[in-house]
């Protein structure tokens, strides 16, 4: 029976592990649906994930839709519904909904290289669409990602970034100088100027904290990209997720149905609301 | 009576002399009630203030807005804002001292008195004449209220359209104020509480149907505590969110924090919306009558507030709104409060 | 299908109606108008305008989406939940206004679209909606006919009345009209040719009635373009109370919040439900860490006018707001839409 678009499908925890712990803890979840239930996405889509009894919250997905068995969403603690979740276990149950939102056109961009501009957790929405290039990586020239955060602590996907390191150019940051840290110094967007991505046939793609996103763009028109070269994914508070509920809007868009992936030539014309 | 030009010639001092930022008086409306809430920021301006007994709003709740306003800025004019107040309104400007909200030197009061009448209600108003629009309320030398229409004019009886807690009237001039227009006039008021008369006479099963029947009809728009110059919490019991939310909140406080009552706009939930909303009230509302009039369903909010306030005059002697020096109500304990409910 | 009904017979066609649920717009003891559900009192539509719009019918203050249950079998634990859809009786509201009947086409194509709302479409594929035009103004302050609409317009209608003195003009439009009308068919009669031309002269006279204006609306939703970051919006709702009344109040309002709400914590018990939201309360667009793009009045007053004279156009080419003016009669304050939109208009000239 075809359940209506407000009802989640059952789904369960199969594995949780600590991303990044201490104050600003983040948990990376891997799902897979109760009743072998079928879930296509794009990359760059997101989920509305349920805790019974507590809430919901919009969470993109952060596995590629080229990998079958699970969905992977990586969460910040920050409130009811993400702080129940965190103390979810193996073999919880939670609901899914979804996929909703446009997605990255990774189509449109065969055959140009592909820079990824991650801060903190924002490294996770873009995860989905990084793994997918590796996958399908013949269709894309070269790939390469910069990435920050406050703290080592703070970097999420510690592992998999030690084992991306060999699949294409990794540039690391954090905010303010370690003891064992060899990488930049400095805040994302500061590295940006550093490495110095080339626009020639690129499409940068950044996420990040706002302010973060803000100063990427600004650096990277310094560095000569044009509008429709910078991609980026927005977020905003939203309780429905299908463009009805009234809450997520920038303009006459609804970030839920009509983003949240934006090319700096589209966001720079809606009001700066967000 | 008093003079809205007192009032004006003062205002245009206070801002040609830059005293204070703004004024918060009363101006024209235009949706068909004669009066609204205006703010004149420049003393050419002055001169749009007006005073009549169609001025039945409470400006103390714009003191409020114009703190959060200062909490959000960098570096806040710290200068005073002007507000026209009436004797009701007066007593929760003293309140909002009492509770060191906000500080004296933040508002210059122009105060003004109703003499022997106060302000007319709209629905005592439609009653009285049905489907015409009030184009201009006075009073006359014999304080009788003398409304222009469309049609000419009719000239009501005061007690005919007064609010009701004007016939109950505690303070019919400010008793804190900068300046006052208007004497301060002795005025016969009808027996203190006697609107709550006729709920106190019924029964205990027919109170509650009848409180049951009004609340039901809420929607939950929150105009009674918008409206309501006490209600300034920055969370409030019936936000199901931490709003005073700041970057030091941790995940653990705001997933922690109960929601005391759901959104549903169901009995149950309303009921203890307003019965709690009331309780948070006792000894601080002053009866300006905001909420009931804000309502836009009619709900007879005042009576819960008049009967607390009743309470707070017969087991505490208290009253509400005279004494800026005074400690709120239910902070403090005098050693002859009354213990016999105390079991 | 056009018929003419006696005023007398108005009363026997709503008893005859008795396998639908009737709503209809009721007075109470204080004058206030309101649709209640019809009962054995007498009905009339000599009514002015209720308080709370026929939305609250289609779209309620509070809707149950689903049940969810955790039960213990032996030390194991599962949870189950359950859609609630509603079971909807045919309804008809009847005495609905144009504007009002114009609001639920709008609710149609929020509620509608990619992701259909089933608890929305339950409810509105039972209802018939049958309107009374406004020969007399329903209120001080309506302007349909600036925002495109009319007190005689059939959109969203099944049956539009139209009163001629002793009795109603009958038009009925779609096929839930025509069901109306045949549970009583012996009650209408075919119109005579007078009566057609009387119900022309009472429209052409009840557009000249509306009591307000605002002028250029079309010009004004594409000046509001340019005016996002106007100081206007900052001076307008200086005296804003942020209540909810003008959203809650509007017939074409429709934002939402979903929730759960759980009636026993353990075993976990309880359900999740969608109630009326507002765009003027600070919380609404208020994220977990504390950011919030509408953080002041200024902005959730540019919100409201914005999404209503300008983003719906953008969507839908149609104004959202359809002037049946409650904002400006029950803001608390007096804050007038069309005032305010009067100064976008005049703004810079």
């Amino acid at each position: 029976m075809e359940l209506n678009v407000y009802t989640p499908k059952l789904a369960k925890i199969v594995q949780a592990k600590d991303e990044v712990v201490g104050t600003r803890t983040i948990k990376t979840f891997r799902t897979e649906f109760a009743n072998g239930a079928r879930f296509d996405y794009r990359c760059g889509q997101c989920a509305m994930l349920s805790v019974f009894g507590k809430g919901e919250a919009m969470i993109s997905i952060s596995s590629s839709p080229l990998i079958r068995d699970y969905l992977q969403f990586s969460i910040l603690r920050t409130g009811r519904v993400t702080a129940a979740l965190h103390d979810m276990e193996v073999g919880d149950l939670i609901g899914v909904r979804g996929p909703y939102g446009n997605g990255f056109p990774i189509d449109e961009w065969r055959g140009k290289n592909l820079v990824f501009i991650g801060g903190g957790i924002g490294l996770a929405p873009l995860w989905s669409v990084v793994q997918t290039a590796l996958l399908r990586k013949s269709e894309f020239g070269t790939l390469s990602l910069i990435y920050g955060a406050r703290t080592s602590r703070d970097l999420v996907f510690k592992d998999e970034l030690a084992d991306l390191k060999s699949q294409m150019p990794v540039h690391l940051s954090i905010d303010v100088a370690e003891p064992d840290w060899k990488e930049f110094v400095g805040f994302v967007p500061t590295n940006v100027l550093e490495k110095k991505p080339s626009p020639a046939n690129t499409i940068a793609i950044t996420c990040g904290p706002p302010i973060m996103i803000k100063f990427v763009i600004k650096n990277l028109k310094d560095l000569k990209f044009e509008d429709d070269q910078i991609y980026t994914t927005v977020e905003n508070k939203m309780k429905c997720g299908l463009g009805k509920c009234g809450r997520c809007n920038i303009g006459f868009h609804y970030v839920c149905k009509d983003g949240p992936v934006y090319s700096w030539a589209e966001l720079k014309k809606l009001p700066q609301e967000y | 009576m008093a003079k809205i030009e007192d009032l004006k010639d003062e205002a245009r001092k206070l801002l040609r002399e830059g005293k204070v930022k703004y004024i918060i008086g009363y101006g024209a409306g235009s949706n068909g009630w004669p009066a609204a809430p205006l703010f004149i920021k420049k003393p050419e301006d002055v001169d749009k203030l007006v005073w009549d007994p169609t001025c039945v709003h409470n400006l103390v709740r714009f003191l409020v807005d114009e703190k959060r306003r200062k909490a959000r800025q960098r570096q806040p004019d710290k200068r005073p804002v002007g507000i026209m107040v009436k004797g009701c309104d007066s007593r929760a400007v003293v309140v909002l001292l009492q509770e060191k909200f906000i500080d004296r030197n933040d508002v210059y009061i122009l105060g003004v008195s109703c003499e022997k009448t106060g302000v007319v209600d709209d629905t005592k108003l439609a009653k009285k004449l049905p489907g015409k629009k009030a184009k201009k309320i006075e009073v006359d030398a014999q304080n009788r209220f003398v409304v222009t229409t469309e049609e000419g004019k009719t000239e009501v009886a005061a007690a005919e359209i007064l609010a009701e807690r004007c016939l109950e009237c505690k303070a019919n001039f400010p008793v804190i104020y900068d300046l006052l227009s208007g004497e301060k006039t002795k005025r016969s008021l009808d027996e203190p509480f006697g609107s709550l008369q006729k709920i106190e006479s019924l029964s205990a099963a027919d109170r509650w149907s009848f409180w049951k029947e009004q609340l039901d009809r809420c929607i939950r728009c929150y105009a009674c505590r918008s409206a309501c110059p006490m209600c300034y919490c920055d969370e409030c019991v019936v936000d199901s969110i931490n709003l005073a939310v700041t970057a030091e909140t941790t995940a653990d406080e705001k997933a922690q924090r109960i929601r005391w009552i759901q959104r549903s706009a169901e009995s149950s939930e309303n009921l203890v919306y307003h019965l709690v909303r009331a309780i948070h009230l006792a000894g601080r509302c002053i009866d300006c009558g905001e909420c009931e009039r804000a309502c836009p369903l009619d709900i007879p909010l005042r009576f819960l507030n008049k009967k607390l306030e009743k309470e707070a005059k017969e087991l505490f002697g208290y009253e509400v709104g005279f004494d800026a020096a005074l400690p709120a109500l239910v902070s403090c304990f005098r050693d002859e409060d009354p213990q016999d409910f105390i079991r | 299908m056009e018929k003419t009904l006696a005023k007398k017979s108005f009363s026997q066609w709503v008893k005859k109606l008795s396998s639908w649920s009737v709503y209809i717009p009721r007075k109470d003891e204080e004058g206030r108008w309101n649709y209640a559900e019809a009962d054995s009192g007498g009905v009339s539509l000599d009514v002015l305008q209720t308080t709370l719009p026929p939305k609250k019918i289609l779209f309620p203050q509070r809707e149950v989406f689903l049940e969810f249950a955790k039960t213990l079998a032996g030390n194991r634990e599962t949870l189950e939940i359950k859609e609630v859809l509603p079971e909807v009786k045919p309804t008809v509201i009847i005495g609905a206004r144009p504007c009002e009947a114009r609001a639920a086409w709008m609710l149609d194509e929020v509620f509608g679209g990619e992701f259909k709302d089933a608890y929305y479409w339950r409810r509105r594929d039972q209802t018939a909606l049958v309107g009374f035009a406004c020969t007399i103004p329903p209120s001080e302050n309506c302007f349909c006919t600036s925002v495109e609409g009319s007190p005689h317009s059939e959109e969203g209608l099944d049956i539009l009345l139209t009163d001629l003195g002793d009795r109603y003009y009958v038009q009925s439009m779609t096929a839930k009209g025509e069901k109306l009308i045949s549970a009583a068919k012996e009650l209408f009669e075919e119109p005579k040719p007078e009566a057609r031309k009387q119900v022309k002269a009472a429209h052409a006279e009840s557009e000249k009635k509306i009591r307000r204006q605002l002028k250029d609306a079309r010009p004004i939703a594409e000046k509001l373009k340019g005016m996002f970051d106007s100081p206007l919006w900052d001076e307008e709702s200086m005296s804003c109370l942020r209540c909810g009344i003008c959203t809650y109040l509007c017939p074409s309002c429709h934002c939402f919040d979903i929730s759960d709400e759980v009636d026993n914590p353990s075993p976990l018990r309880g359900q999740r439900v969608r109630t009326w939201d507002t765009c003027q309360f600070p919380d609404f667009t208020m994220h977990s860490s504390g950011h919030n793009p509408r953080p002041d009045k200024a902005s959730r007053l540019r919100q409201r006018l914005l999404h209503k004279f300008q983003y719906f156009i953008q969507v839908y080419d149609k104004f959202m707001c359809v002037g049946c003016g409650r904002c400006i009669t029950l803001c608390p304050v007096g804050i007038d839409i069309i005032k305010v939109l009067d100064k976008v208009r005049d703004h810079g000239a």
